[in-house]
């Protein structure tokens, strides 16, 4: 019974999500934005081959950006369903309240999984990366987007409402993605922030993105990558899962009715 | 364990800092009864509800669902009981259809189970046409029949419902009822009610009143509406007071509000006109009536009130 509910969770969040064609498009955007202006912008700054490296050295970062965005927000659904009451449907249901993060979170990285592979595809259209490179680049993304998820699920299961999850998300999701070292070698990163790169656990992700790349300056060993991003992972979906089963984050749903 | 009774509970407490909020309920509602806890708002109705299905759990106290404690397994409670809350759990952005066969899979129907189950649901609320319709686009008392059909959609043992006809028109509140005996009726599904509507807790097995959390008085509505009085008096004068005063002794005390006075009247061959010309100018108006649920309830609920004072 408990797989056939964490199937249905999991087959709501995708048709949910892709039948928004228009949020999936423009889920591109940003991605090649990033890569496209500012990758061209700092490039002109440098000379012609650093130039050309840089926007090759950008590629694995804008992936994990896609992947880091598409998993939080995906994860936000753990705190919409709260808000608006479709929750309790899913938590009066036979199943042990932890499948529900668990589905939601496999969902989300589906979901941040299809947009990298769509990223992917425009990448190779354009030229800036080989179809070997991108099929090299989809083990990592797919751990990645785990940790993503698993990290959005984390957030989720502490936020009360949609307002408090964007007041979060913007605190966690720039700092995340920019001390990461997706944009930028984190070599060249003074000590304090160097620091804050080693304890973001998506840094580990971008590395390894970065080991798929091949010729790209990586800054761990993919054992490091590794052991971060599963070991984390699976502590953070524990950690959601525990929190999720808690009845005190579910409190304002059950407390009482609306007048009785 | 099988157990006559399909919900029991004994000193059932839920505290949420120092407010206690429902106060040792015993509650023992035999299976297939239709049960009504009736009480104003924030009397402990819905978190009762909410402890009895798992969705919180007790202070203190147990309860029982078919004889297996709430609190040993609560999946497999879930899987015995339907709940439909007091207002809508389903996806406003997604269609009946989805809806319902989103909740079927969470209860792990399969999809040919579940898509004969949905047809025998939407018709019985006549909702086949609005099926592939988004819950946006039904009227209130459409979507309140497909929250009750997702709570059944299981067949459940037993049926919670949260103020199921809150807010909706006669006609659908009817339907409704008829949709609940029907149930009942074929399936010996044993119903647990909140509502504040009263005239329709009188198709309750058993009712019991509940304030501040705490149960009041309690049986079968024919009985407690026998038992409270043959007549209510409602008397409209200018000096309730006086009137009270006189009628008092022989009625007992009146619920007085502002003006209006009602006396419970036991005697079912009193003659009220010559009450009436007893009382002379005194009274602005006079009616006797039968005494309903409505009347039990305030009397209850008054004498509570008294009591607390």
């Amino acid at each position: 019974m408990s797989l056939l509910a964490v199937k249905a969770v999991m087959q709501r969040e995708l048709s949910k999500t892709f039948r928004q064609r228009g949020r999936l498009l423009s889920s591109m955007v940003r991605p090649l934005i990033w890569l496209l202006v500012i990758g061209s912008g700092v490039g002109s700054m440098l000379s012609g081959t650093q130039q050309e490296g840089y926007l090759q050295f950008l590629v694995p970062g804008i992936v994990a950006m896609t992947l880091l965005f598409a998993a939080l927000l995906s994860a936000l659904t753990l705190v919409y369903d709260k808000e608006f009451g479709v929750m309790r449907m899913m938590m009066i249901a036979p199943i042990a309240h932890g499948w529900i993060v668990v589905a939601k979170l496999i969902a989300a990285t589906i979901i941040a999984m299809v947009q990298a592979i769509m990223l992917l595809v425009i990448l190779f259209a354009i030229g800036l990366l080989e179809w070997q490179a991108a099929l090299l680049l989809l083990p990592p993304a797919f751990l990645t987007a785990l940790l993503c998820a698993a990290m959005g699920g984390l957030i989720a299961v502490w936020s009360k409402t949609l307002d408090n999850f964007a007041v979060i998300m913007n605190f966690v999701i720039f700092p995340v993605f920019f001390l990461s070292g997706a944009l930028y070698p984190v070599t060249q990163l003074p000590d304090l922030l160097r620091y804050v790169v080693l304890i973001n656990p998506f840094s580990y992700g971008v590395d390894l993105l970065k080991h798929s790349i091949p010729g790209s300056q990586t800054d761990f060993s993919v054992v490091t990558d590794l052991s971060v991003l599963i070991g984390f992972t699976i502590a953070a979906i524990l950690i959601a899962c525990w929190r999720f089963s808690r009845e005190s984050v579910h409190e304002p749903l059950f407390r009482g009715g609306k007048k009785g | 364990m099988a157990s006559e009774f399909a919900i029991q509970s004994h000193g059932l407490t839920k505290q949420y800092g120092q407010a206690v909020v429902v106060n040792g309920l015993d509650l023992q509602v035999k299976a297939g009864e239709c049960y009504g806890l009736l009480g104003p708002n924030g009397a402990g109705k819905s978190t009762t509800i909410h402890m009895l299905t798992t969705m919180t759990s007790p202070t203190s106290g147990e309860a029982f669902i078919t004889g297996q404690s709430v609190t040993g397994n609560p999946v497999h409670i879930r899987s015995l009981v339907g709940l439909v809350f007091q207002d809508s759990a389903l996806d406003r952005t997604m269609t009946v259809d989805e809806n319902l066969k989103f909740a079927a899979a969470l209860y792990g129907l399969n999809k040919q189970r579940a898509s004969e189950r949905i047809d025998e649901l939407l018709a019985v609320f006549n909702l086949e046409k609005k099926r592939h319709l988004k819950l946006l686009a039904l009227s209130g008392g459409q979507r309140r029949a497909v929250d009750i059909a997702r709570g059944v959609l299981h067949k459940p043992q037993v049926l919670f419902l949260d103020e199921p006809t809150i807010g909706l028109d006669l006609p659908n509140r009817r339907a409704i009822w008829r949709f609940v005996e029907q149930l009942r009726r074929e399936q010996g599904m044993t119903v647990f009610l909140t509502t504040h509507y009263l005239e329709e807790a009188v198709a309750c097995d058993q009712v019991d009143f509940i304030q501040q959390g705490k149960l009041q008085k309690g049986g079968k509505p024919n009985s407690l509406i026998r038992d409270l009085a043959a007549f209510i008096l409602e008397i409209d004068c200018a000096d309730s007071e006086s009137v009270a005063a006189q009628l008092t002794p022989e009625f007992g005390a009146p619920l007085i509000e502002d003006q209006h006075l009602s006396f419970r009247v036991q005697d079912a061959d009193i003659d009220f006109s010559a009450l009436q010309r007893s009382l002379g100018d005194t009274v602005n108006a006079m009616q006797w009536r039968r005494p309903n649920l409505n009347d039990v309830y305030l009397w209850t609920m008054t004498h509570h009130k008294a009591g607390v004072q």
